[in-house]
């Protein structure tokens, strides 16, 4: 550890003496320690450096040496993100020497344009990777190592002055939603509630959280559309807030990620399934798997790259052993892995670093 | 009766007089309407963005007041008195553009050959500025200038072909060196040089090599006093020789060859003293600052998504600038040629002039595609064709050389349009070729309008997110890009996702001060395109 500490001491006193400097103008020459000149060890990737262009990362070399250094190229899925942008963040402050490179490109996306190719080591997913995106990894020569890793709970709420309502069972949320019931009036679904239009708000279709909702609350439909046409869908979660914020009667749902860090502008809803006990939206209760509505969050390993690279092999152990922390919770709002989780990711990690991994889609989950 | 007539008559004229006076002023009132719906609704929009980015609600009043007596009072007594006197206000504009000329240039060149690493950057550079600076020695000892102009072209491509083959070999003894050395090298001779070659051309060859002399000698003394003082020699070193040197030689110039305007040298000085001095007064008291997020930590640190107040983006300020330097190495010389031919040398008739016709079409029409589109080239272009891996400098600078391209090769080609043709056929009349005629008039004539057309075309290009999206670039890196082969990162990526963030300190004040910054990026070329026109359209 110490040549890393080393290099991260470096780091800061460069940007520090910036920073230093630029604050004092030209007439400051601010005092910071550690001449530096020991960066001439570093490798290859430099101004018009040889690069093979095939496999876009030069992450080789790092064998024996005791620091890990090399690139870690993470594509994919944009609810995924910010879990994999804290891991990397608090990865790279320890490790300064590994240089990361995260891009949102939604979950296919980053399938198709850039994990596909062979071009990314890992790819967020919030959603488990599709059969035909399997065949054509394998059809490259990549197998997809899975690592569950969190979960998003979605939050149905209403208006913060709607008192008429305080719980809601999923049974109702499917009318309200469904294209083929499609009620006008609260009172249609619930004669304790008032007789006023409903006026409803949602992710768009693009979002992954609308397409779990779809699949999870409202199922199969009789008509050709998967929801409700009559709603305003938006890929901002804050339009949404807002909707619902202008409406004593309306009714939206959102990631609980957003809700947990805007608590006061919305209510969340109470969630009862098959008459039991409504469950409040928390992140224990999703854990738990008391609380109905929580998409699995994912993460694909390239195995190749696991076996090649030492430095992601550190990450993915790093990260698989982070992923239970209380600031997935408590920071990000996401629902964090539990201890099974942990194994069997690390189980995972385990085999893709054998070259023993084989992909199979869990039915159950 | 017939006077009747003739009243009602004349009565009918005059309605119809002034119905016509009054389309006209309703044509006006809707003109101005027009201009202030679109000025108004800009003004609320920067409006907005900068309440959210500076947070003035948030200070107390006495750092208003503080700032008032230090910094705006003192700048706008400044500014009335300069106003009345035009030779101090040229001495101001000049002294404005050194003093903040200089210090952009000391942290853009430290902090982009910081990243790509000195060592790499000092070699490519020694290597292909060693070959032309032989042959423009040659070209001074003889006469016979034949073959001199065309070789020093070529020699920067011999250059640049030993520096990748000897890279291997050099790198290792370079790499032992001392850092700062290779700022001395990169900054500090190009400087001495340069001020030795101006001192030269007024005052003689001997005040020359003293003036350049000179400017080594203090570079050295600036690099010996911080290792003895234990500091990181690297950044005064640059500092000296890119901000000190040149604003130095531009202020004591002016205050001696100009004694009615000297005054005007205060004038960057009073701002920057001004802002320090007010700094220095806030923090001295502990008056409550403003709670904005636009500060060092934000311009100077990595990203943080959980904390606001972590949260910076350096590595992507620093990529974006290694992305458009390195668009406009590759997308002006295409440009700027392609227009030159186009407009100077393709012929108006003939199977070649519609040829030419044609692709002008086509040009203008590529300057209004769609810029996702140029992403999708680019993809298909650098990924799925060259082989490249995805998201590096090189596919980024190149796709966003595609996508400005046009606009160059359109501005260059008005700006040469704009040159009298009474100035080209003078130049033939007293029997210069077409080639002396272009380098000669025509080209010095145009390079205002090049320049700002193309400057213009980088400002655009900073700004651009979809066709960086879609060649993958990071959105989050913690250091900047170092190479071209590197993976990159850009400032438009980290606002876009910035903007998503569930926490609202993110999305009403991250994102505000952090698109603030890409704004004065973008000014701050603006700026430079506007000193370099007003400089040459002065000299011609």
């Amino acid at each position: 550890m110490a040549p890393s500490q080393n290099l991260e001491t470096e780091g800061i006193t460069r940007r520090r003496s910036l920073a230093a400097l630029a604050g004092a103008g030209a007439l400051a020459l601010a005092g910071c320690t550690s001449d530096s000149g020991g960066n001439g060890g570093d490798d290859g990737s430099g101004d018009g450096g040889s690069d093979d262009g095939g496999s876009g990362d030069d992450g080789s070399g790092d064998g024996g040496s005791g620091s890990i250094s090399g690139d870690i190229r993470i594509s994919g899925s944009s609810t995924v993100y910010p879990v994999a942008q804290e891991v990397t963040r608090s990865f790279a402050e320890q490790n300064p020497e590994v240089d990361f490179n995260l891009s949102r490109d939604g979950s296919g996306g980053g399938f198709e344009n850039v994990f596909i190719p062979g071009d990314s080591d890992i790819n967020n997913a919030s959603r488990p990777i599709s059969e035909d995106e399997i065949q054509r990894c394998r059809d490259n020569g990549i197998e997809p190592v899975e690592f569950f890793v969190a979960r998003d709970a979605l939050t149905v709420v209403v208006n913060n002055d709607a008192d008429f309502i305080d719980s809601i069972s999923l049974e109702d949320l499917q009318t309200i939603w469904s294209p083929d019931t499609a009620p006008e009036r609260w009172s249609d679904v619930n004669s304790d509630w008032p007789d006023e239009p409903f006026d409803l708000y949602g992710p768009a279709s693009t979002s992954g959280t609308y397409d779990y909702f779809t699949e999870t609350v409202i199922g199969e439909t009789e008509a050709d559309q998967p929801i409700r046409e009559d709603f305003e869908g938006t890929e901002e979660d804050d339009l949404i807030a807002q909707g619902v914020q202008g409406n004593v009667h309306a009714l939206g749902y959102l990631p609980f990620a957003y809700y947990v860090n805007n608590p006061d502008s919305v209510k969340a809803l109470s969630l009862s399934v098959d008459g039991g006990d409504p469950v409040e939206p928390s992140l224990e209760g999703a854990a738990s798997g008391n609380y109905p509505l929580a998409r699995p969050l994912f993460f694909y390993g390239n195995m190749d790259m696991i076996q090649e690279k030492n430095h992601l092999q550190a990450f993915l152990e790093y990260y698989v052993n982070e992923a239970d922390e209380e600031y997935i919770a408590e920071d990000i709002g996401y629902v964090p892995s539990n201890q099974d989780m942990v194994d069997a990711n690390l189980e995972n990690l385990e085999a893709a670093a054998a070259g023993e991994y084989e992909y199979e889609p869990i039915s159950t989950r | 009766m017939a006077t009747e007539e003739s009243t009602s008559d004349g009565l009918g004229r005059s309605t119809a007089l002034r119905l016509q006076h009054l389309k006209g002023r309703l044509f006006e009132v809707a003109l101005v309407a027009a201009t202030l719906v679109g000025i108004v609704s800009l003004l609320a929009l920067f409006a907005q963005i900068s309440i959210d980015a500076f947070q003035p609600g948030s200070a107390s009043p006495t750092w208003f007041l503080v700032y008032l007596g230090t910094l705006v009072a003192p700048t706008a007594a400044f500014t009335l008195y300069a106003r009345r006197r035009p030779a101090v206000r040229e001495t101001n504009a000049k002294a404005f553009a050194a003093v903040f000329g200089g210090l952009l240039l000391s942290f853009v060149t430290y902090a982009v050959v910081d990243s790509l690493s000195p060592y790499d950057v000092f070699t490519y550079v020694f290597f292909t500025s060693l070959p032309p600076a032989i042959v423009v020695a040659y070209d001074r000892t003889t006469d016979d200038r034949t073959f001199t102009g065309p070789a020093i072209p070529a020699s920067i491509v011999v250059g640049l072909a030993v520096a990748a083959l000897l890279y291997d070999v050099v790198r290792g003894p370079i790499g032992i060196a001392a850092e700062w050395i290779m700022y001395f090298g990169l900054v500090t001779v190009p400087a001495a040089l340069l001020i030795g070659t101006l001192t030269a051309s007024r005052r003689g060859r001997r005040s020359g090599v003293v003036a350049g002399g000179s400017v080594i000698v203090g570079g050295l003394a600036v690099a010996v006093a911080s290792i003895v003082t234990g500091t990181n020699a690297a950044f005064p070193v640059v500092l000296f020789s890119a901000f000190v040197v040149p604003t130095g030689y531009v202020l004591w110039r002016s205050v001696r060859t100009d004694p009615e305007g000297r005054v005007g040298v205060a004038g960057p000085f009073v701002l920057l003293g001004g802002t320090l001095l007010g700094a220095a007064v806030v923090g001295q008291f502990g008056i409550q600052n403003p709670d904005t997020f636009l500060t060092p930590t934000l311009l100077l640190e990595s990203w943080d998504g959980l904390r606001a107040n972590n949260a910076g983006v350096y590595p992507q300020i620093v990529g974006s600038i290694i992305i458009v330097g390195f668009m406009a190495v590759l997308a002006f010389p295409v440009g700027i040629g392609a227009a030159i031919y186009l407009e100077e040398y393709a012929p108006d008739s003939g199977l070649r002039g519609r040829l030419a016709t044609l692709l002008e079409i086509n040009i203008s029409n590529l300057a209004g595609v769609p810029s996702v589109v140029y992403g999708l080239l680019g993809l298909a272009l650098f990924r799925r064709t060259l082989g490249f891996g995805t998201g590096i400098v090189f596919s980024a600078a190149g796709t966003l050389g595609l996508l400005i391209l046009p606009i160059v090769i359109v501005s260059t080609q008005e700006a040469l349009r704009a040159v009298p043709d009474a100035l080209r056929q003078g130049s033939y009349g007293m029997g210069a070729s077409r080639w002396q005629t272009l380098r000669e008039v025509v080209l010095p004539e145009a390079i205002p309008g090049t320049l700002t057309g193309t400057i213009l075309a980088l400002a655009r290009a900073i700004g651009e997110t979809a066709p960086l999206v879609i060649i993958a670039v990071a959105t989050t890196k913690y250091s900047p890009p170092s190479g071209l082969f590197s993976s990159a990162t850009a400032l438009p990526l980290q606002i876009f996702a910035a903007s998503a963030n569930a926490k609202p300190e993110f999305r009403h004040g991250v994102v505000p001060a952090a698109a603030v910054v890409l704004l004065i990026l973008m000014l701050l070329m603006n700026a430079t395109a506007i000193v370099i026109r007003n400089k040459y359209g002065r000299e011609h």
